[in-house]
């Protein structure tokens, strides 16, 4: 099982259209997925066309093994199940935890619904305090989408040092070109700017900025599933694809 | 089950309509338009265990799709090396199909066009919150119909009790109810081997044994184009267990029919079954060969080759000769005869106990047989001679053919309590029974090995040898075991419940 926690610690950056088709594109590709709607404002769950869930606030949530199992809803595609929002973040490294281990209460209660996952895909908020750093442990993979400006490159640097301040291992960081506009010269001198100075860290694949991918609050579906054709869904599935090579089966 | 706990239900495509624009509660239905259609094959036993366990095996393109009882759509590959389960490639349909019978061979039992198509109930954000996969089938020269799978999504389990009440509102039944082979195949028609008698306690006893018997007669002729066609060994066996029964009604029901024409009747049932006794034997040789291996050692397991191959090659004349007989004018005529006879029933005479009523004779010859069967028991000691046991046997085969044709006239849960342990018995007597048969029959075959060339014949006699010796170690255990056997069936319990039941003719109601 890969814990993949998509993250940026800047708003509107594309992170929860990136959580949905990635989400998507797993699950097309024989995976069972679980999205994690983590974030209030991103609001993943709305692209499946779900209501937010208002039961999911009080303490403990995450320890109460069925309360959680309870929560969890199937989206309209096959092995892509979503826990919607509104869920508090206390708790829920120690929920990822149990995810891991075998002869948690948690992974035998999925397992015995057959849901159990083989990834499970945080859509996470832009805000580093209200996450536990924890999250960051627990997770194989910190996916964070970054647009190709100056203002970007910043709050990427102050990410990494983030990671190095708390002993988190930079490794984990895998880094993406989110809504790059193939025409502005000032992206493609970023992005080759960036690139140079984290060689490491950033994956080849770059979403482009399109209006598929704004039309998804109209469709309420992910671009991979409405427009598989579109330059968009091209660009999302070549992330999926680099991102399994990057952290294995 | 009932058809709340159904997750595959059938229904006549006009249920479409309905189906598809009728709200369900807040959820509206949307159909996905159906796919092209495409040929199918449907798949079952002879006796539709598949149907009636709630499942449906459908074979299209290159795939087998199995619709289990529990709402999953498994698919494999179809090829295969024969006609049973065993002979499927390993994969989910295969698996899920282990609990049937590997005697049964799976059969195409029709063909036609499906069409798949998924409904959905979405709530009023577009949302699906339940899901099921439809199967429009159109049997040739039959009526289309809808098999629907209920898929539920997590989560949503109100939903999904929302889409099943929707079905069985729209039509919706069970696939083990109502027909679905017969509404999709024109003429087709389900085979029954256990037809259901109903049976008063005042009903005349002639008329009960001529129930019986007309019932049992189209059981054995559904079984002919089986046999003769060679599915598989079940065909033959049921033909057997069919006549076999109407000859013991004959035999058991003393005084029914008038004692001349009973004798008439037996003779010309006996003489039904005297062609089938040869094929049976060797399909049972054949069918058990892994436990004659499992008696001797690997090393004389060149013999039993040997030995099988030759079963094998009489097998396939013997199959070849009955299929013969089953096909000729000469049978045809004589069992449509009887058929005849046990309908009309204008020539059959009345006996002495025609007149008797149902429960009124059943006691009396349930509790003389049981009688019968104690006094022998009795006697049970290690001096007792095998043909005693035989005896024994064969009273208790007879004690249970007469109370499970007379049981429709007593009532239902006493009489399963005698039943079990009875049966129970019959296996131990059964096994000490087939130990002696195989010894007899090995030396038959040994005596008629003459033509074979001298060579393989010492091999074949060698383990052949051997296995009389084992079977008759085999035999003497089981005989040890007979006195055993029988007080744990005639418990206390067992003489009170006999008693009650069939001395007084009481049931105490």
């Amino acid at each position: 099982m890969k814990i993949i926690a998509c993250y940026s610690n800047k708003g509107g950056v594309g992170k929860t259209a990136a959580s949905v088709n990635l989400a998507h594109v797993f699950a097309t590709s024989g995976r069972r997925v679980l999205l994690c709607d983590l974030d209030p404002q991103g609001a993943s769950g709305f692209y499946f066309r779900m209501k937010p869930s208002k039961k999911l606030t009080e303490a403990g949530f995450f320890q109460d093994v069925e309360k959680f199992t309870g929560a969890i809803r199937g989206s309209d595609f096959d092995d892509l199940d979503v826990l919607p929002a509104n869920a508090r973040f206390r708790d829920f490294d120690i929920f990822l935890s149990r995810m891991r281990d075998d002869r948690s209460r948690l992974k035998k209660a999925l397992k015995a619904v057959k849901g159990d996952y083989d990834v499970i895909l945080l859509d996470c908020p832009p805000n580093i305090t209200t996450l536990s750093e924890n999250v960051f442990r627990a997770a194989d993979v910190v996916l964070v989408p970054v647009i190709p400006t100056t203002l970007s490159q910043r709050t990427f640097d102050q990410l990494t040092d983030f990671f190095r301040d708390h002993d988190l291992p930079t490794k984990k960081l895998h880094a993406f070109f989110s809504m790059v506009q193939g025409i502005k010269i000032l992206h493609g001198e970023t992005m080759a700017a960036m690139r140079e100075a984290s060689p490491k860290r950033f994956l080849e694949a770059r979403i482009p900025f399109a209006s598929e991918v704004e039309r998804m609050g109209v469709h309420r579906a992910p671009v991979t599933a409405t427009a598989p054709a579109s330059n968009a869904a091209r660009a999302y599935r070549a992330l999926h694809d680099e991102l399994c090579d990057r952290i294995g089966p | 089950m009932s058809a709340r706990d159904e997750t595959n239900f059938h229904l006549p495509a006009e249920a479409m309509e309905a189906l598809t624009t009728v709200p369900a509660g807040k959820l509206a239905p949307r159909l996905d338009p159906p796919a092209r259609p495409l040929p199918f094959v449907l798949l079952d036993c002879f006796d539709q265990s598949l149907r009636r366990s709630g499942r449906l095996l459908i074979e299209a393109g290159d795939q087998l799709e199995l619709l289990t009882a529990d709402g999953r759509i498994l698919t494999q590959a179809a090829r295969r090396k024969g006609g049973f389960v065993a002979d499927l490639a390993d994969g989910p349909v295969k698996a899920a199909l282990a609990d049937l019978s590997p005697l049964r061979a799976l059969l195409p039992l029709g063909t036609g066009e499906m069409r798949p198509a998924t409904l959905s109930l979405v709530d009023d954000e577009g949302k699906t919150r339940a899901r099921a996969l439809l199967r429009l089938l159109t049997g040739t020269g039959g009526k289309e119909t809808v098999v629907a799978t209920l898929s539920g999504l997590r989560g949503y389990d109100k939903a999904l009790d929302r889409l099943r009440a929707h079905l069985v509102a729209c039509g919706g039944l069970g696939l083990a109810e109502g027909g679905l082979y017969r509404r999709l195949f024109v003429g087709h028609r389900p085979y029954q081997p256990k037809p259901a008698i109903a049976i008063g306690r005042k009903d005349r006893a002639i008329d009960v044994a001529s129930d019986i018997i007309a019932a049992h007669i189209p059981v054995a002729r559904a079984n002919e184009p089986g046999i003769i066609a060679d599915l598989d060994s079940e065909f033959l066996h049921d033909y057997r267990i069919a006549l076999r029964k109407i000859r013991s009604v004959l035999s058991l029901f003393k005084g029914v029919y008038d004692p001349a024409q009973t004798d008439a009747l037996k003779a010309r049932f006996t003489a039904l079954m005297a062609p089938t006794g040869r094929l049976r034997d060797l399909d049972v040789y054949l069918l058990e060969r892994h436990r004659y291996d499992a008696l001797l050692p690997e090393a004389m397991h060149g013999g039993l080759d040997r030995m099988f191959a030759l079963f094998r090659q009489e097998r396939h004349a013997a199959q070849a000769q009955l299929a013969d007989h089953l096909r000729g004018t000469a049978y045809r005529a004589e069992i449509a005869d009887l058929a005849r006879l046990f309908e009309t029933r204008k020539a059959l005479r009345p006996g002495p106990n025609a007149a008797r009523g149902a429960h009124d004779l059943a006691c009396e010859l349930i509790w003389k047989r049981y009688r019968k069967i104690c006094r022998i028991a009795a006697e049970l000691g290690p001096e007792t001679p095998d043909g005693d046991i035989h005896a024994l046997r064969i009273h208790c085969k007879k004690l249970r053919y007469l109370m499970e044709f007379f049981a429709p006239a007593f009532s239902e849960g006493r009489f399963a309590e005698l039943i079990k342990p009875l049966k129970r018995l019959q296996d131990r007597l059964g096994l000490f029974n087939d130990f002696s048969v195989q010894q007899v029959s090995l030396r038959a075959f040994l005596a008629g090995l003459d033509k074979v060339p001298e060579a393989e014949r010492l091999e074949i006699a060698q383990s052949a040898g051997a296995l009389i010796m084992v079977l008759h170690q085999r035999q003497l255990e089981e005989r040890d075991k007979v006195a055993g056997s029988f007080a744990r069936f005639n418990s206390a319990k067992t003489q009170r419940l006999f008693r009650d039941l069939f001395r007084d003719g009481g049931e105490g109601t």
